[in-house]
C-alpha cells in the first residue's frame, strides 16, 4: 500500500513558498470513511492514578480538516493528543493515523514512525541547535538542496525568514511558536497536532497568531488538531470542535451546530457564555423564577411535563423591559456596562442568580429599576434535564 | 521484553503489513508512569550495574567459600569496637566537614567577601590533594617532632596536642572531604530562587532567621548528598587513617588482605558494603521527590550579595582559615621538600612520562565512566521504576569501597574470568569506573533533570527513533553535566592510589604511583615534586569548572554547578 509518507517529494517549484505549500498539501489517500486521524474506544490510563486519563474516547478527523478538543483543565485532552502521537500506549480500542492501525491493546507504532507533527505547549524547541536546524531536525532523504528550500519555504510560511541562524533563547515566546509550528511542518506530516499552543502567550498576540495558525493550516491543508481549554480560540479556528467532558467527547460538530444544539449544560457552558438556571418543565414551555419561556429541546430523549429543568439563559438572546408595578418575576438591574451599540445588563434575581443581558444603548435603563425578563424575539429558550 | 516500540511497524518503505503483535506476550516492567523504557537502555544500564557489582560478587565467593569459620573470625576480630571507631570518625568528620563547608558556601556565594573568586577557587582545591600526602604534610607540620613544635619549643611550648589518633585522623580527613559538602551546597546557593528569601525578609524575618528558617532547610538535600559523599569516603580512606595510625574498619580489612587472611578480609569488606548501604539508604531518605526540570525555561534570576560591612575582612578570614590549613601549608611542605632535596643534590626522577600516563589513563578513565554513566542516568530519569533505582543504587556501592577491596577483586576477576584484560590498561580503568561511576552519575542526572522530556518527545514525533534522539537531542543537551561528571572522574582518578598500584600493567607508572614509590623510599624530594605536578595538573580543570560559575547568570547549564552535584 501507498502510504502518504512514502510520497517522493515534489521536484522543486519555481516558487519556494509554492513548492512548499504542495509538499506540505496532505495526500488524500486517508479514506473519508477512516479519516486521517480516527480514535475508536480508546482507553489510555496513567499508572498510579485512578481511573483512565480518557475511556471510550472516539474521534474522526477528515483530510484538510481543522478539528480543536476543548475541555477543562484534567479532562484528558492532552492524553488524547499524546495517544494520536504515539507518546501514549493504548489499554483498549483503535488508533488509526493516516488509515493504518498504529494503537490499540496489542500494537504500538512509536511516535518516530507516526509522522505527525506536534507543537508542544512549552514550544520544546532544541536550545542547542538555531532556527535552521531544528526546522531541519525532522528532514530526512532529502538531498541538502532540497532540504534547504523546505527549511526556507517553511519558514517563509510562518513568517520566520531572515531568523535562521538565532538560538531559541534570543526568540520572542510568539517567535518560538511559529519556529515550532515551521518544525513540525517540515518533514510533511499526516497531521498537526497542536497542545495548548497559545496559553504562553500574551491576549493580544494570542489572537494573532491564532488567526495566523488558522492561515497557514489553510494554506499548508494540513490536517490539524488543537487541544484547548479556551472557548473563543477553539471557535475562532475550528471547522469542528470536539468539546471533552470527563474523560470522553460528548459533542462533536461544527461551532454554529455546538452553540445552537448544545447536548448537555456541561457543554453549553464550554461553548459560549451563559447562565444555567433551574425551573419546571410544562406544555413545551419553561417556567423559571425569571419567568416563563418557551422552550426548544437538543437532546433526542423527550422531557415529560413537570419535570425539572435548567433553562439556558444567554445575553444575546435575551431581552429586558421595564416591569410594570407589583410585577412578580421581576429582576433588578445591577450593572450596566456600555460597549458601543450595546449596553450589558447584570441583572439580578430575587434568588440572587446573576442574568446578563445585552440590549441596544440607545434606550438605557437605571441601575436599581426594575425589569421583566424575555426572549429576543419569541426565541425559544434551549433546557436540559436536571 | 520491551520489543514493541523498538520493532513498530516493519518500516516505512515497506507498507503497512509490518504491525507487531508481540506486545500481546509482552510482560515487559513498566515504569511508574507506565512508560516502556526501551531495550538497549535497560541492557546497558543492566550491564553497568552488572559490572559495578562485580566486587561485592567477589567477596560473597571468597567469604563463602571459608564456610562458616570467617564469622568466628569476625567475632575474634573486635569487630564491633572496630565499627564503632570507624562511626566515631565518620560522624565527627561528617559534622566538622558540614560546619566548615556551610558557612563557607555562603560567604563565597552570597557575599562581598574581598578576593572572592580566588577564595571560592581556591576552597575547592584541597580536593586535588591525595589523602596520604595530605596526611604526610600534615605530621611534618603538627606532629612531635614537627615543624610548628620547632617554632613554639621557642617560646617555652614543649608539648603538642597529639596529632596521631582520632584526632588527626579527623582534622585530615576534614580538609581532604569538606570541599564535598561545599560543592553541593554552593550549587543549590547558586540555583536557589532569591524570591524565596526576599519573601521571608519581606514578611518580617532577620537575615539570620530568614538564613535559618528559609535557606537551611532549602540546602538540606545539598547537605545531605554531599555528607554522603564525605561519610562514604571517610568509610573507605585507607592512607590517612594509617598514616595517623588510626584503626578503622578499612584499615582492619587492609591488614588482613597483606598480612593474614584474605578471606577475613574479603568477609570484613562485606560488613563494610552493609555500612555502606546504610548510608546510602539513610541518604535516601532526605532526598524525596522534589528535583524536577523546571517547567518554564527562563533565567534564574541571581540573588544580590550582601554586605559584610566590615565584617567582610573576618568572613575572607574564615574562607581563608580552611585553605591555609587543607591548601597553602601542604603544598608549602611539598615546596620545602623539594627545595630542601634540590640543595641537598636528591635526583628527581625523570616525571614526564608518569605525568603523561596519569593524563592519559585520568582522561580515558573520564570518557569511558561518563559513557557508561548515561544510560543508568537517563533510565533513573526518564523512566522512573524499581529496577532503574536499583541499577542507580547498586552503582553507588563502588564509592564506599576501598580502592584495595575493588582492585583485588578485579585480580581475581581479571584471573578467573576475563584474563585477555588483566594486565591491561583496560583493567586499570574498569576499576576506576567501578570506583567513580558515582561521580558522574550525580552531574548527569541532575542535567537529566533539567532538560524538559519535552523536548526529546517532540525529537521522536519528528521521525528519529528513541536511540536517535539520545545522541542528536539527550547527549547534547546534558553535555555540561557530562563535562562536570567527566572532570571529578579525572580528579579523583589522578589522585587515587591503591586501584593504581595493583592494577597498573608491570613498568606502567603514575603520578600518584610514583609519589607512593618515592614516599616509601623516604624520597621527599622526588615526593614534593610527584605531588606538585599532580596538584598542578588536577587542580586545572577543578580551579576550571569552579571558575566557570562565575558570572554566568543563567544558571541553568551551569557545568560547576553539576560538578558539585557529584554523588547527588
Amino acid at each position: 500500500m501507498r502510504m502518504p509518507w512514502n510520497r517522493k517529494s515534489d521536484a522543486p517549484m519555481p516558487s519556494p513558498g509554492a513548492a512548499a505549500l504542495a509538499a506540505l498539501a496532505v495526500a488524500g489517500s486517508a479514506s473519508t470513511e477512516t479519516g486521517v486521524i480516527h480514535l475508536e474506544g480508546v482507553e489510555c490510563s496513567y499508572t498510579g492514578s485512578d481511573g483512565p486519563a480518557i475511556s471510550n474516547f472516539n474521534l474522526r478527523v477528515l483530510p484538510g480538516e481543522f478539528v480543536s478538543i476543548l475541555g477543562r483543565s484534567g479532562a484528558g485532552k492532552t492524553t488524547a493528543l499524546r495517544v494520536v502521537a504515539g507518546l501514549e500506549q493504548v489499554s483498549s480500542g483503535y488508533v488509526r493515523v493516516g488509515g493504518q492501525l498504529v494503537g490499540s491493546s496489542f500494537v504500538h507504532v512509536p511516535p518516530d514512525q507516526r509522522r505527525i507533527g506536534l507543537v508542544f505547549q512549552d514550544y520544546a524547541l532544541f536550545p542547542h541547535l538555531s532556527v535552521e536546524r531544528n526546522v531541519e531536525f525532522g528532514l530526512k532523504d532529502l538531498s541538502p538542496q532540497e532540504k534547504s528550500v523546505r527549511i526556507s519555504s517553511v519558514l517563509e510560511l510562518v513568517g520566520m525568514s531572515g531568523y535562521e541562524s538565532r538560538y531559541v533563547h534570543e526568540l520572542s515566546g510568539g517567535q518560538q511558536q511559529r519556529v515550532a509550528i515551521a518544525r513540525a511542518l517540515a518533514p510533511d506530516p499526516v497531521a498537526l497536532l497542536l497542545d495548548e499552543p497559545f496559553s504562553n502567550l500574551d491576549r493580544q498576540l494570542r489572537a494573532a497568531l491564532r488567526r495566523d495558525i488558522k492561515k497557514i493550516a489553510t494554506e499548508s491543508g494540513a490536517t490539524t488538531l488543537l487541544v484547548t481549554h479556551d472557548r473563543e480560540e477553539a471557535l475562532a479556528t475550528s471547522d469542528r470542535i470536539a468539546v471533552m467532558g470527563d474523560n470522553s467527547i460528548d459533542q462533536i460538530g461544527t461551532p454554529e451546530e455546538m452553540y445552537q444544539n448544545p447536548v448537555s449544560a456541561s457543554v453549553a457552558r464550554l461553548i459560549g457564555p451563559c447562565e444555567l438556571i433551574p425551573g419546571v418543565f410544562r406544555g413545551g414551555v419553561v417556567v423559571t423564577e425569571a419567568g416563563a419561556f418557551p422552550t426548544r429541546i437538543t437532546t433526542d430523549d423527550s422531557i415529560p411535563d413537570g419535570r425539572q429543568v435548567l433553562a439556558l439563559m444567554r445575553a444575546s438572546e435575551l431581552e429586558i423591559e421595564p416591569a410594570e408595578e407589583g410585577e412578580q418575576r421581576a429582576a433588578t438591574i445591577e450593572l450596566r456596562e456600555f460597549e458601543g451599540e450595546f449596553s450589558e445588563y447584570s441583572i439580578r434575581l430575587d434568588s440572587g442568580t446573576l442574568l446578563r443581558v445585552r440590549r441596544r444603548a440607545a434606550n438605557g435603563l437605571e441601575t436599581g429599576s426594575r425589569v421583566r425578563i424575555q426572549t429576543r424575539n419569541g426565541s425559544k429558550v434551549i433546557v436540559f434535564p436536571s | 521484553m520491551l520489543t514493541v516500540r523498538q520493532a513498530g511497524f516493519a518500516g516505512r518503505q515497506g507498507g503497512c503489513a509490518g504491525v507487531t503483535f508481540s506486545n500481546v506476550i509482552s510482560t515487559g516492567w513498566k515504569t511508574t508512569d507506565g512508560k516502556r523504557p526501551p531495550a538497549f537502555l535497560v541492557a546497558s544500564s543492566a550491564a553497568v550495574a552488572l559490572a559495578a557489582l562485580i566486587p561485592v560478587g567477589y567477596l560473597l565467593v571468597r567469604s563463602a567459600g571459608a564456610g562458616t569459620e570467617w564469622i568466628d573470625a569476625i567475632w575474634r576480630t573486635s569487630t564491633a569496637a572496630i565499627v564503632g571507631r570507624t562511626f566515631l570518625l565518620i560522624v565527627l568528620v561528617t559534622i566538622i566537614s558540614v560546619a566548615v563547608a556551610v558557612p563557607v558556601a555562603w560567604l563565597t556565594v552570597r557575599s562581598n567577601i574581598p578576593l572572592r573568586k580566588v577564595l571560592s577557587v581556591a576552597s575547592v582545591l584541597p580536593l586535588v590533594l591525595p589523602s596520604f600526602v595530605m596526611a604526610t604534610t600534615v605530621i611534618e607540620m603538627y606532629s612531635p617532632r614537627g615543624v610548628i613544635q620547632g617554632w613554639l619549643s621557642g617560646l617555652g611550648v614543649n608539648e603538642l596536642p597529639e596529632i596521631y589518633g582520632l584526632g588527626g585522623a579527623t582534622l585530615v580527613l576534614v580538609l581532604m572531604t569538606y570541599p564535598y559538602v561545599l560543592l553541593t551546597v554552593r550549587g543549590a546557593l547558586r540555583r536557589m530562587d532569591p524570591a524565596l528569601e526576599e519573601a521571608a525578609r519581606a514578611m518580617g524575618y532577620g537575615p539570620v532567621h530568614t538564613f535559618r528558617a528559609v535557606t537551611l532547610p532549602m540546602l538540606r538535600p545539598a547537605i545531605a548528598g554531599g555528607s554522603l559523599l564525605v561519610a562514604l569516603y571517610t568509610l573507605s580512606d585507607f592512607g590517612g587513617v594509617a598514616l595517623l595510625r588510626y584503626q578503622t574498619f578499612t584499615s582492619t580489612i587492609m591488614i588482613h588482605y597483606e598480612l593474614i587472611n584474605r578471606t577475613l578480609a574479603a568477609a570484613l569488606s562485606l560488613v563494610l558494603v552493609i555500612i555502606a548501604v546504610m548510608l546510602l539508604l539513610g541518604e535516601g531518605f532526605t532526598r524525596g521527590s522534589g528535583a524536577y526540570h523546571r517547567s518554564t525555561v527562563g533565567a534564574v534570576r541571581s540573588s544580590r550579595r550582601v554586605d559584610l560591612g566590615r565584617l567582610r575582612w573576618l568572613g575572607a578570614a574564615a574562607v581563608g582559615l580552611p585553605v591555609l590549613i587543607g591548601l597553602v601549608i601542604p603544598v608549602g611542605v611539598l615546596i620545602h621538600w623539594l627545595v630542601r632535596g634540590l640543595l641537598n643534590n636528591q635526583e628527581l626522577i625523570p616525571l614526564l612520562i608518569p605525568a603523561r600516563n596519569s593524563l592519559f589513563v585520568s582522561l580515558l578513565a573520564a570518557v569511558v565512566t561518563v559513557m557508561a554513566a548515561l544510560p543508568v542516568a537517563i533510565l533513573a530519569v526518564r523512566f522512573r521504576s524499581r529496577m532503574s533505582r536499583l541499577f542507580e543504587r547498586s552503582i553507588y556501592i563502588g564509592f564506599g569501597l576501598p580502592g584495595v577491596v575493588v582492585a583485588l577483586s578485579l585480580v581475581f576477576f581479571g584471573i578467573n574470568v576475563a584474563h585477555p584484560l588483566y594486565q591491561s590498561i583496560w583493567m586499570l580503568v574498569f576499576a576506576y569506573g567501578v570506583l567513580f561511576l558515582p561521580a558522574s552519575l550525580g552531574p548527569l542526572r541532575s542535567s537529566l533533570l533539567q532538560v524538559s522530556p519535552r523536548i526529546e518527545e517532540a525529537a521522536q514525533s519528528l521521525g528519529r527513533s528513541q536511540w536517535r534522539v539520545i545522541f542528536s537531542v539527550t547527549i547534547p543537551l546534558v553535555m555540561p553535566g557530562a563535562l562536570a561528571g567527566g572532570a571529578m572522574v579525572f580528579l579523583l582518578t589522578m589522585k587515587e592510589l591503591p586501584a593504581t598500584l595493583i592494577l597498573s600493567p608491570i613498568g606502567y607508572k603514575t603520578l600518584s604511583g610514583s609519589i607512593w614509590d618515592a614516599a616509601s623510599d623516604a624520597f621527599f624530594a622526588k615526593t614534593a615534586a610527584a605531588a606538585l605536578v599532580l596538584v598542578l595538573v588536577a587542580g586545572v580543570p577543578t580551579a576550571y569548572l569552579t571558575l566557570r560559575g562565575h558570572g554566568d547568570k543563567s544558571g541553568v547549564s551551569d557545568s560547576s554547578m553539576k560538578f558539585g552535584e557529584a554523588l547527588r
